[in-house]
Formats: C-alpha cells, structure tokens, sequence
C-alpha cells in the first residue's frame, strides 16, 4: 500500500509539468483551433533562458519564470500577428504545416545558439527534499507542481473574469460575432497565441529544473500535451489540469509494471489517447466543439 | 474561390513546359541506371548514375510512393492522416521478418508488406475514421508512435520477437546489380501508386471519396457507405506505402524503428502532397521530386550542392533545415493551394495571384 501510496505522489508531481506545458497548448487550440506543433520548442526556448539567466547572473530559476513569460509572450505575438495569422482560414493541415515550420526554425536556431550540450539548473537546494510519508519528494519538483497549479489558476482568472480573457473566448466561440460587436480579430488571435507562448516558457523554466535541456528536448512535450488536451478534454483549464495530473499518474504507474513497463509508455499514453478519443472525444470533462 | 476559369495562354504555357521538363526528367532517370551495366560501360559509355545517383534517386522515388499513397486518404478522403509512416514501418518489418527470420526470397515476402499493412489499417480505421480533423490527425500519429515502440519492444521470453532495440539485419542479395534492381523496384513502386491513383480518380470509389472530402453528411445522404469507403481509402493508402516499406527493408538491408518510423516522414509526406498539389494526380509527384531534391541540395548530399556562404561546414545541417523551415513557411502562407496550380493553367505566377492567395486566408 506504500508502493501505491509513493506511485499516486509521484504520479501527481509528474503530472504537474504536464499541467504546465498542457494549459498553454490547450487555450491556442481551443481558441484558434489551431494544433501547435511548435509548443514543445517554444517550451525548450524557456527552459534555455531560465538556464542562460541562471549561469550567467545566478538568479534563481523560480525568479526567472516572468522573465520566460515576458519573452515568449512578445515572441508568441510576434509569430502569431506576422504568420499564423495569415494562414487562420486555411484548411487544418496548412496551419499543421505552418506551425511545424515554426518548430523547425526554432529548433534549429537553438541548435546554432547553443548547440545540442545537455545543460541543466542546478541551484543548491536542487538535491534536497522533504519526506511525505513513505517517499522523500523534491523541493523543485513540489514548488513546479505548485507554480503549473498556480498558472492553471491565473489562466483561468484571465479568461472568465477579464475583458480581454472574454474577447479570447468570443473568439473562440464565434469569429464573426466576435467582430460584429467589436473585437479586433488580429490582436485577439495575437493575444491568445502569446499567452500560450508564455505558458508554455513558464513551463519550460519549470522542465529546465527536472531534467537536462537540449534544443530538441520538447518533441515529446507537444505529443504529451495533445494527449493530456484531449484527456481531460477543450475548452476549460481545470480540464487540462484534471488531464495533466491524470496524465502523470497513467505514466508513473504504466512505467512501474513489472517487466517492460517503462518502454511502453508511449503506447500505453497513445492507446489510451486513442480509447479515449473513441469512447469519449469531447474528453473527461470538456466541452464538446 | 476567386480563381479565374478563364483560359490562360500564359497558363497553359507554363503547363506545357512543365509536362516536356516532368518527361525530360523521368526519360533520363529511367535511362540513366542503364548506363551502369557491364554491357554499356564496355561500349563506352559515360557513367550516369553512381552509388550516390541510385541512393538518392531511389530515396526519391520512395517518397513519391509515399506522398502520392498519402494523397488517396488526405488529398482524396479530406482526413488529415499523421501517421502514415505506421505503414510504411510495418511493411519494412513484415518483408524483414519473412526474408530473415522465414527465408523466404524476396519475390515472395514483398507481396505480403502491402497485405499486412492494409489489414492492420483497416482495423484500426473502423475506430479511428470516426474521427475528424484535428482528432483524427492526432490519433493516426499517437497510433504511428504506439506501433514503432511496441515493434521494438515487444518479447517472449526475454527475446525480442521482431530484433529490438538493436534492429533486424536482412541478408544481402546476391545480385550484382542490386542498386538497379531497387531503384526500379522502387519507381515500379511509385508508377503503381500513380496508377491506382489515376484508377481511384476515374471510379465510383473516387467519386464517392471526394464526395467525403467536401461534405461526408451529404455523400452519406446520397448513399455512399461512408464507413466502407474511408476504410477502404485507408488501407489502399496504407498497402502503397507498405510496399515501399518492404522494398527499403531489403535495400537498406537493416531496420529499426528509427530508421522506418520516424516521425518527420509522416510531416514530409504531406507536405510533399499539399505543395505539389493535394488531390490531383501528379501533384504529390512533383512535390516529392522537388522537395525531397531541395532537401538533399540544402543538407549537401548533391554534387553541385555549393558551400553556403557565410555557413562554416560544420553548422551546414542545421541551417539547412532552418532554410527549410523557412520555405515550408514561406510556401504555406503564399501558397495555399499548391505550386502545381501555377503550371496547371489555372493561375498566373504573378504578384497579384500570390496576393490574393495570401488575403483569402488572412483575418
């Protein structure tokens, strides 16, 4: 029962990356129906600013995460307000395209920047921990989980309970009813891409603190985060967050089968991830679109 | 759509330089090889086609398989497939299994790719195909990751049943001219997919497929077997590039599941089909010639491939897919409906035309 006790701590603190890099990619296809396949290495160019800030200034990585933000907001409106925005009414798979240019571009730029060394952040307190019961859980690891909680909350704030947070969703809701009462279409769509850009640097701050950085480290972070989208299901972030913690758990406990566990995880992610697109596409507790 | 229906003689002459250069081009690769035989270096001929020509022209013709199968479920069907590349791996696993493990000759596995690889696309359609857009996409690559790892993975008894982690080693044919032999096993390959292709476009079926594609509840009402004909459309697909799968086994001799499951052919297929032309004939084609040309071009695998200026040689592959990704973006937000419609007669190359491809789909 300890066993089971340990799997469900850490499957929650797994799952609090999930949630970070989920909510991020979860508001830009909601809104702007678009699938970002550039969000893992918009994730990775957080993580490289958190590490760049930390070796050279010796900031703390937890303090570098608004500088991620910042960045990634202005570069995700830039991105958004110069290319997407000009492909938005295009069949599905030209923004699929589009976007996996983007990833190209940025990847490989990264690799130029930084080359393809591992790098991490190591701050002193990195190692350290407290014990929860049966398992010693990492300071880092709980402070991540708290700050993806933390920016799944402000998220949710932004979008039910400010102005622009509603423009977003009448967007999202109805392009063209949006623009009859008056929203300007170019910056809003611009908006929620850079707000999804900031989640996803603040995710990348996160990640550069649990495991070692390298240009093309976020691949797999934008198949996770399809995955967790659709887990829990589009359109709300509580239901990112539910299928990011979910997530994390399915992971933890598929690698912790006897045998060879860990190398399916993969194909138990993505055979759920199919189940769960068949049985019940609108997800866990989205909305149906 | 606001292109214009009028005959364009500035159209139709880009059109008929681009069939003479598509014919010029397939004469000489057809011919080329030829010049390799013992026979035509004897009476002196120049040699044409070397270990490099046959490598990259048979990778080429590989990816016209694989666009133009691609083309039958996207361009045809309208269902975003992302995991194409899921077929391709099986047949490359099903002819290594039979050649290596069952020794069985290379004539006779072949046939069997395209058959194991269409059965497991049909049944894992009749869930899958239920979904749309964006959710099928997403499915069909979760599908093309699930099956590359559970391939490598999978053992009894502690044995790895298809060669794990460490791949499958296919015995060597015993052939002198085994680089001409792939090569033209491969455009036979392809002249295949171009022929089913061009069978689908004249058939029922075909009629039935595109009427999927522009609106699936209507086709439906109009009692085409949605289910039936997507499924089928899936595993025609998915047997095309089985084959090519099959042949790459036993040409490149060893497979993993890095090198018949990656990910980014899945993305190059498409992307292939979509700038050539998504839905015509030989649109996926010309888009796997050009793209896959301009690919080896940029990372320097071609002879006439020139330094970069400004590049030192060491960072060259990495600018090289900057490059690309440059262009991908460039071409998708010029071009939506394909560089084909330029020499198809249907548009003028011209300022205005990519002007007004850029507004139809900007907000």
């Amino acid at each position: 029962m300890g066993n089971f006790a340990q799997l469900v701590i850490l499957g929650l603190l797994a799952g609090g990356v999930y949630v970070a890099v989920g909510v991020g990619f979860g508001l830009v296809w909601g809104v702007l129906n678009i699938v970002n396949l550039s969000h893992g290495a918009l994730v990775i160019v957080g993580a490289y600013i958190t590490w760049q800030l930390f070796t050279a200034f010796h900031l703390d990585p937890f303090l570098t995460l608004p500088v991620d933000a910042l960045i990634l907001f202005a570069l995700g409106y830039a991105i958004q307000r110069g290319v997407i925005n000009r492909v938005i009414r295009a069949p599905l798979l030209f923004t699929f395209l589009l976007t996996f240019g983007i990833n190209l571009i940025v990847i490989n730029v990264l690799l130029l920047l930084f080359k393809s060394d591992f790098r991490s952040v190591t701050p002193s307190y990195s190692g350290s921990g407290i014990e929860l019961g049966p398992v010693v859980v990492s300071y880092t690891r709980l402070a991540a989980l708290a700050v993806a909680i933390l920016l799944a909350a402000g998220l949710a704030f932004v979008l039910n309970r400010t102005r622009t947070g509603l423009a977003i969703q009448a967007v999202g809701a109805d392009r063209d009813a949006a623009q009859l009462v008056g929203i300007d279409l170019r910056h809003t769509y611009a908006l929620t891409f850079a707000i999804g850009a900031a989640c996803a640097g603040v995710a990348g701050g996160l990640i550069s603190l649990i495991q070692a950085v390298t240009p093309t480290a976020g691949e797999p972070y934008t198949l996770q985060a399809f995955v967790v989208v659709i887990l829990g299901g589009l359109g709300r972030v509580s239901a990112t967050v539910l299928g990011g913690l979910l997530f994390g758990l399915i992971e933890v406990f598929a690698q912790s089968i006897p045998g060879s566990g860990s190398v399916y995880a993969n194909a138990i992610a993505f055979g759920l991830l199919v189940l769960v697109l068949v049985v019940r596409p609108q997800g866990l507790i989205g909305r149906l679109r | 759509m606001s292109f214009s229906s009028l005959p364009d003689p500035s159209g139709k002459r880009w059109r008929r330089i681009f069939l003479v250069l598509g014919a010029a081009v397939l004469v000489y690769a057809l011919v080329a090889p030829l010049t390799s035989l013992d026979a035509a270096q004897s009476a002196g001929l120049p040699l044409l086609a070397d270990k490099l020509w046959f490598r990259i022209a048979t990778i080429i013709a590989m990816f016209v398989v694989m666009a133009s199968a691609w083309n039958i479920i996207g361009g045809l069907t309208g269902y975003a497939a992302f995991g194409n590349v899921a077929f391709f791996g099986i047949g490359a696993y099903t002819c290594g299994m039979l050649v290596a493990r069952a020794h069985w000759p290379l004539l006779l596995a072949l046939p069997v790719a395209p058959v194991v690889a269409a059965v497991f696309a049909a049944l894992i359609g009749v869930p899958l195909l239920r979904l749309r857009g964006h959710y099928f996409a997403v499915a069909s690559l979760g599908v093309s990751v699930a099956v590359g790892e559970v391939i490598q993975n999978l053992e009894v008894g502690s044995k790895p049943i298809f060669g794990g982690a460490s791949g499958l080693f296919l015995p060597i044919l015993r052939f002198d001219y085994r680089d001409l032999l792939f090569f033209y096993l491969m455009v036979a390959a392809g002249a295949l997919t171009v022929g089913v292709t061009w069978w689908v476009l004249r058939s029922r079926f075909g009629y039935g497929l595109i009427a999927i594609r522009e609106n699936e509840e209507a086709a439906s009402v109009m009692g085409v077997n949605t289910t039936a004909y997507k499924v089928a459309a899936f595993a025609l697909s998915a047997a095309l590039t089985g084959l090519a799968g099959g042949i790459f086994a036993q040409w490149n001799v060893f497979i993993n599941q890095e090198n018949v499951f990656p990910i980014e052919y899945n993305i190059q297929m498409i992307l292939m089909a979509l700038v050539g032309g998504a839905g015509t004939l030989f649109g996926p084609v010309a888009g796997a010639i050009t793209l896959q040309l301009l690919i080896q071009f940029l990372s320097g695998s071609l002879p006439i491939s020139a330094d970069l200026p400004f590049v030192p040689p060491d960072a060259r592959p990495v600018v090289a897919q900057v490059i690309l990704g440059l262009l991908l973006v460039v071409t998708v937000i010029f071009v939506p409906r394909g560089v084909i419609d330029f020499f198809g007669g249907q548009s003028r190359l011209s300022l205005a035309f990519l002007w007004r491809s850029l507004r139809e789909t900007s907000v």
